[in-house]
């Protein structure tokens, strides 16, 4: 039998199953014509007939956002015949055009002008409609990871996770495993007695005595003796409540989408709600959270987990830093067009730091092939460079509070000159005006900026600069009295009790930091020549505002991240581009939650159950203050100042540490192929004793979600609504809105008797209907306000932003609403029902709310993108330069001080030790980096992009490649210290190994391998299943290439099954690895 | 397979698919009609291009898209394309030229191209090379994109025993595929290989399922390609870039312009002195690919 007979077979036994798009009749799963248009002139005199072009009329059009990367492109979905037939840019939207067209445009003009888009956003079609995409509920019919399914009912899928039960009787070895479910897991359900035992925890986390803690741990005890059942260990009540070990987190999550988890994690009350952030650039975030940290209350809060981007469209001069450009880095559409158009004109020039020769170094005036990991280094050299010669923005830094700043023509100003205390141990704590009698404290009072019907009472005590040798006090929010602070101080001063205390001012202690080492020295660890890093440093000083460094993962992702993020952070202060054309853009949105004057409030909520106690990750809380301190190194890494911890989640299960989590959903995740050492995850995952209940929501089997018990399927991000948001180099207010395009793959289910496809959001209602809770169904938003579908909260959103911030948008007239209808003729019923959807907003806000979708979201206009030669959208706040509250906080590791000012750190374990032992024998560091054809694990089944690039393979230089023997087509395995056989053990006797062929070339530092994420899987498509008793074949050209995370280092000090970390920032290490290549 | 042998079984295939939904509708002959005579009863003249009067087209300006000279240039080339429009088509001459500095090497043009001619598996009107020079640290990368080069000396055309291909008015090289017996001496011809035959094979073939994105008819040259039943109306002819065509005659730019992130691709009337591609084709840095071979391709770059 020919192999194409034989998948001919398997896919017509296939089709009666109905479990996979592939399995079912598709004829009858698209209708709607398509609207008319006049037929052409003529082209080819000829007998065949026309084909009118339909793809540029507004009744064949929805405009959403993608979602192929990050980035949240608009996009302009046509419809042909009722299929998906093309996706081209939105034109309304910032992201695919410059200047993007008028909001106020007539939907008929924009429907007859493409804006750009990537090919991962062309690629689309392909997400949406692919055959392997899953459309019942399946329920493993063999062992984690074996690939055996079979598909179940929907409401069975949820009552077995719900109730429990011994629910897989069926697989050898678990005959009589019997599964808690969510409904036991949930054992607190009381808000009273959970918000008293929230309040006392938080009493014995904040005792600092020893025996006065454990006193009052033997205090709650007696205190909630009738509830002790329901924690997890009543002899550390701070691990909290039993609810928190359902664990709920997720790959990729937007707004809206994200609502449903947090409604459902408030009702659960579960605290483990986590998200990803730290295995894309999350020490990036943490850094500057901690530099957008507020001083309200007399304490540091309100850092935003955010940074900052440069505005391309002003820019003169930008060094980007670790980030691929044109190819990644939120993103190829929107930030291309903008830099090619300048570079050509001439108005901008970039220098590129990377060790790989990219696209974007090829666009460069200069490119420095760093060494990884010595980011630090090569910032601080510059830092030094340009304190050296007086080229940084001394009225910027001198500003010591928001008047200095107003009364200099800035937005945001430093604590640049603010006093920092130093003792034996380095820097510590800012200088208090009452620490030295200068200024007596005042009682004040505040809005409570996370509550803001409430007020903060508090003593300001202010902080302290020295004007002209003196000290004086400041308050940073003062917008009245402008405080201008002497820059470099570094000097001893009595205080009230006339004790003589030495301190520094932040500016002082950067340049000390930034000379601990000289320039030369400093270039030499970075592995740049000294020339180069003048000219980087000239360049970036001889354009005023409208110069910056743009950063990402290359400098973020390493076991330093948090430092070398900080050190380029604070060469930006130097220069104080911040809130300035062409400098550095926080970007900003439109509220869709209703927190901005809309008309509903979609964060009420009643019924929950207040989550307290230790995330299963350790976020956001001190080791020290926790019962289960026990010296150092803990036995397992803490996050004081970042969450999200991606590469926790798992292997913090293996190691029960902080507890045991008995149930994990993940949702459009794939840490197990996305993470370094992500092989680690699989130990975990496939064993059911370490993890009872592991249940996925994805589109396709994929290389996580293989592991789980139940995956339930999941709309596509073609076929769904989300709240995308915009990202920070975007300078223009916008939100983008995802809305159904086409109509739902996935079968349908009634929940609360609404008719839904199965989704997440069907998932989340399913369980909270099932579990009795009240996060969704009858007035979950307030009276007579239900969740019943999705929609109700989407299209409430929707209103939000239709109608508040200066009146909204337009209404849409009589002929743009008909042309929305219109344009939803081929949505099934289960998705769109204009008549529910005009009862959910109210008449009185349907027209805003056509307008908004109309146009795929709303879209501050060009021309107001500016305000003089400012942003107008501004960060405009405080910077903290000096960051008092890191430094406040220790490596659970070692017991150390965390650094509050910029550093170079070295690469390190957990535990402090260096990397050398693991680096003995092995020579050459491995990277990755994306390229523009793939998103890590969800685009390998887009036919087009990989008709493109098929595979990948190891960059390599022509230098290394020679001296090991090697040339081009070469097949060689990656293998490390910490994963000597070079594989990938799937289990079940299924191993991946990590062999690629080489591709030599100039373009990459010697000494440096590469390869690009996003081949290599698995899954996805890429393996055979048994579905049904019946074999799925896997497509080969899903799986090509090499995915090499596998031999990234597992950290020792974290029994090998976590990889590297950064203990500060989060982000996991992808480029500090050193392997070798075996030639296979 | 020898070449003999490929163009037979090329031909044979193409028959049978096609001798019923063309040749026996239009000759009134049976299915099982012999290769030759079928050959033969397509030695018809080359199709004919309408010109004059009837190929004027008024497309409405935008109502209320606003055009300055801050305008993206999508907007302005297809402000001017409009006005070519109006012009009868043998006094336009379509033009493309593509700046290699601002070339990022996406393919984000690559694939929209594919998605929107409903290409085949195995089937690409316009890729983008790569070229890496240089030693390190001191490199350079260029990135070339290739659609068909219109050429104004097509060596493609005088190739085809059926006249199934020919230059238009407005300088685009067409083919018809209902003449085109996939022979395949074009695709030999072509010294850049940007014609490639279409074998009729789908992106999911080796899949549980074929997907309805490729059953979709195109549009190329206005036309309705609808698929018979599982067979695409365009299988065993020679493919190629059209310039959007079907696009360009309803005021719409190709979708490589469109689509391109890096705006590299500039597209107008050459005839039109105040256009944006005239401007364009002023500037000295230009290059032609092969240009020894002597067919004048219409598709020049700028270094």
């Amino acid at each position: 039998m020919k192999n194409s007979d034989k998948i001919n077979i398997k896919r017509r036994n296939f089709l009666g199953k109905g479990a996979l798009l592939g399995g079912v009749s598709l004829a009858g799963m698209f209708f709607g014509g398509t609207a008319s248009a006049k037929a052409q002139t003529a082209i080819l005199k000829k007998k065949r007939g026309e084909k009118p072009y339909e793809l540029n009329n507004a009744e064949n059009i929805i405009y959403s956002s993608c979602l192929n990367c990050n980035t949240g492109c608009g996009m302009k979905v046509k419809i042909q015949d009722g299929v998906l037939s093309k996706i081209d840019g939105n034109p309304y939207s910032p992201f695919t055009m410059v200047p993007h067209i008028d909001y106020k445009n007539s939907i008929d003009d924009a429907a007859k002008i493409d804006g750009g888009l990537c090919p991962k956003g062309q690629a689309g079609v392909q997400i949406a409609y692919d055959p392997y995409r899953i459309r019942q509920v399946l329920k493993r019919d063999g062992k984690r990871g074996e690939n055996k399914w079979k598909s179940v009912p929907f409401d069975q899928a949820i009552t077995e996770i719900t109730e429990g039960g011994n629910l897989f009787a069926h697989v050898p070895g678990e005959e009589n495993r019997y599964v808690e479910g969510l409904r036991s897991i949930r054992a607190l359900k009381d808000n009273d007695v959970a918000s008293a035992m929230a309040k006392d925890v938080d009493g014995i986390f904040n005792e600092k005595d020893k025996t006065k803690k454990k006193e009052l741990v033997e205090a709650f005890k007696v205190t909630y003796a009738a509830d002790l059942d329901k924690l997890i260990d009543p002899n550390h009540p701070d691990l909290g409540p039993k609810n928190n070990q359902f664990v709920m987190a997720w790959g990729r999550l937007k707004n809206g989408r994200k609502d449903f988890f947090n409604r459902l994690g408030a009702a659960f009350g579960t605290t483990n709600l986590h998200g990803h952030t730290t295995v894309c650039q999350g020490s990036l975030y943490f850094t500057c959270k901690g530099i957008s940290e507020q001083y309200i209350g007399a304490k540091f809060t309100e850092g935003q987990k955010f940074y900052w981007q440069t505005d391309i469209e002003s820019a003169e001069y930008i060094l980007f830093v670790g980030s691929n450009v044109l190819e990644a880095n939120y993103g190829p559409t929107n930030r291309t067009v903008r830099l090619m158009n300048n570079l050509e004109k001439g108005t901008t020039k970039i220098g590129v730091v990377d060790p790989r020769f990219s696209k974007a170094a090829s666009k460069a005036k200069t490119w420095l092939p760093i060494k990884p990991g010595e980011d630090g280094a090569l910032a601080l050299a510059i830092v030094q460079w340009m304190i050296d010669n007086n080229r940084y923005d001394s009225k910027f830094l001198k500003s010591a509070n928001k008047a200095a700043a107003k009364e200099a023509g800035e937005a945001s100003w430093s604590n640049a000159t603010w006093l920092v205390e130093i003792t034996e141990k380095g820097p510590g704590k800012l200088v208090r005006a009452t620490d030295l009698g200068i200024k007596a404290a005042e009682k004040r009072v505040v809005d409570d900026p996370k509550d803001k019907t409430k007020e903060i009472n508090y003593t300001e005590d202010f902080f302290t600069v020295m004007v002209n040798g003196k000290p004086m006090w400041v308050d940073p929010n003062d917008e009245d009295e402008a405080v201008y602070g002497d820059l470099f101080i570094d000097t001893t001063i009595k205080n009230k009790d006339g004790k003589d205390v030495r301190v520094k001012s932040g500016m002082q202690i950067l340049k000390e930091s930034a000379n601990e080492k000289s320039f030369a020295e400093w270039c030499n660890l970075a592995g740049i020549s000294q020339d180069a890093a003048v000219e980087v440093a000239t360049d970036l000083t001889s354009h005023g505002k409208k110069a910056s460094v743009d950063l990402h993962r290359g400098v973020a992702q390493h076991t330093n991240g948090f430092y070398n993020v900080y050190c380029w952070m604070a060469v930006n202060m130097l220069i104080g581009s911040f809130d300035w054309a062409g400098g550095l853009s926080a970007g900003a949105t439109y509220k869709y939650d209703g927190s901005n004057d809309g008309v509903f409030d979609l964060k009420k909520q009643s019924g929950k159950v207040k989550a307290f106690g230790i995330s299963s990750i350790r976020h956001e809380v001190d080791y020290e203050k926790s019962t289960l301190f026990a010296g150092y190194p803990a036995k397992r890494n803490w996050y004081p100042l970042s969450s999200d911890m991606y590469q926790e989640i798992i292997p913090s299960i293996g190691d029960a540490y902080p507890y045991g989590v008995k149930a994990l959903f993940m949702y459009m995740g794939a840490p197990t192929y996305a993470l370094p050492a992500g092989q680690t995850n699989i130990e975990v995952l496939s064993d059911v004793n370490k993890l009872p209940l592991f249940f996925t929501s994805d589109i396709l089997v994929g290389t996580t979600s293989m592991y789980s018990d139940y995956i339930f399927p999941d709309l596509s991000y073609l076929e769904r609504w989300e709240f995308q948001g915009n990202h920070f180099n975007n300078i223009y207010k916008i939100e983008t809105v995802r809305q159904p395009a086409i109509s739902p793959i996935p079968e349908t289910v009634k929940i609360y008797g609404e008719e839904m496809p199965i989704s997440l959001e069907a998932l989340f209602m399913g369980i909270n209907e099932k579990l009795g809770l009240k996060a969704f169904g009858k007035d979950a938003l307030g009276s007579g306000l239900h969740i019943n579908r999705p929609e109700d909260l989407y299209l409430r959103g929707v209103a939000n932003l239709g109608t508040s911030e200066n009146g909204g948008v337009p209404m849409a007239s009589k002929a743009e609403q008909e042309a929305f209808s219109k344009a939803r003729r081929h949505l099934d019923k289960s998705v769109f029902d204009e008549d529910k959807w005009k009862k959910i907003v109210g008449k009185e806000n349907w027209a805003q709310v056509v307008y908004v979708l109309n146009r795929g979201g709303r879209f501050q206009e060009h021309s107001k993108g500016l305000s003089g030669k400012m942003l107008a959208n501004k960060y405009g706040k405080l910077l903290n330069l000096y960051q008092e509250k890191t430094a406040s906080k220790k490596y659970s590791g070692t017991g150390k001080s965390y650094y509050g000012y910029p550093k170079y750190v070295p690469l390190a374990q957990f535990d402090g030790k260096p990397l050398d032992k693991l680096a003995d024998g092995y020579d050459l560091t491995l990277i990755t980096h994306r390229t523009i054809t793939q998103t890590k694990s969800r685009t390998n089944g887009a036919y087009w992009l990989t008709a493109i690039e098929p595979d990948n393979g190891i960059i390599i230089s022509n230098q290394d490649a020679y001296r090991l023997g090697l040339k081009a087509g070469d097949m060689v395995k990656v293998v490390s210290a910490t994963n000597k056989e070079g594989i990938y053990d799937l289990k079940h006797g299924n191993t991946k190994e990590m062999i690629g062929k080489v591709i030599p070339t100039e373009g990459i530092r010697p000494g440096v391998i590469s390869f690009t994420l996003g081949f290599g899987n698995w899954a996805s498509g890429a393996a055979d299943m048994l579905i049904n008793g019946e074999v799925v074949v896997g497509d080969e050209r899903r799986g090509k290439g090499i995915m090499a995370n596998a031999a990234m280092w597992t950290d020792p000090s974290l029994n090998n099954n976590t990889c590297l970390v950064d203990p500060v920032g989060g982000s996991v290490s992808f480029y500090d690895t050193k392997v070798n290549l075996v030639k296979v | 397979m020898d070449k003999n042998k490929k163009e037979e079984t090329l031909l044979t295939k193409n028959l049978s698919r096609k001798s019923f939904l063309v040749t026996a509708g239009v000759a009134g002959i049976g299915v099982l009609v012999a290769a030759e005579a079928a050959t033969k009863s397509r030695l018809v003249p080359p199709v004919e291009i309408p010109t004059g009067e009837t190929t004027i087209i008024k497309i409405d300006d935008f109502k209320t898209v606003k055009i300055d000279s801050k305008s993206d240039i999508l907007i302005r080339m297809q402000v001017e394309l409009k006005k070519a429009l109006t012009k009868p088509v043998e006094q336009r001459k379509w033009k493309m030229m593509i700046d290699t500095r601002k070339c990022v090497g996406c393919h984000a043009c690559t694939v929209s191209c594919i998605a929107e001619n409903k290409l085949p598996q195995g089937v690409i009107y316009r890729p983008v090379t790569t070229i890496e020079m240089g030693t390190y640290p001191n490199l350079k990368m260029k990135f070339l994109p290739q659609p068909c080069m219109q050429c104004d000396t097509p060596s493609c055309v005088p190739v085809c025993p059926v006249n199934a291909t020919g230059k238009r008015p407005d300088g685009i090289i067409n083919i018809d595929y209902d003449v085109c017996i996939g022979c395949g001496n074009c695709i030999e011809a072509c010294p850049y290989k940007h014609r490639s035959m279409d074998t009729g094979t789908n992106y999911c073939d080796e899949t549980p399922s074929v997907q309805p994105y490729e059953l979709l008819p195109n549009h190329e040259y206005g036309k309705d390609w609808t698929r018979e039943g599982e067979f695409s109306a365009t299988e065993g002819s020679a493919r190629k870039c059209t310039f959007c065509l079907h696009r360009l005659e309803v005021g719409e730019l190709p979708q490589c312009v469109t689509t391109c992130i890096g705006r590299a691709t500039y597209f107008g009337d050459i005839n039109d002195p105040n256009s944006l591609i005239a401007e364009m084709a002023a500037k000295p840095n230009q290059m032609k690919l092969l240009e020894d071979k002597g067919t004048n391709p219409t598709v020049t770059y700028l270094m």
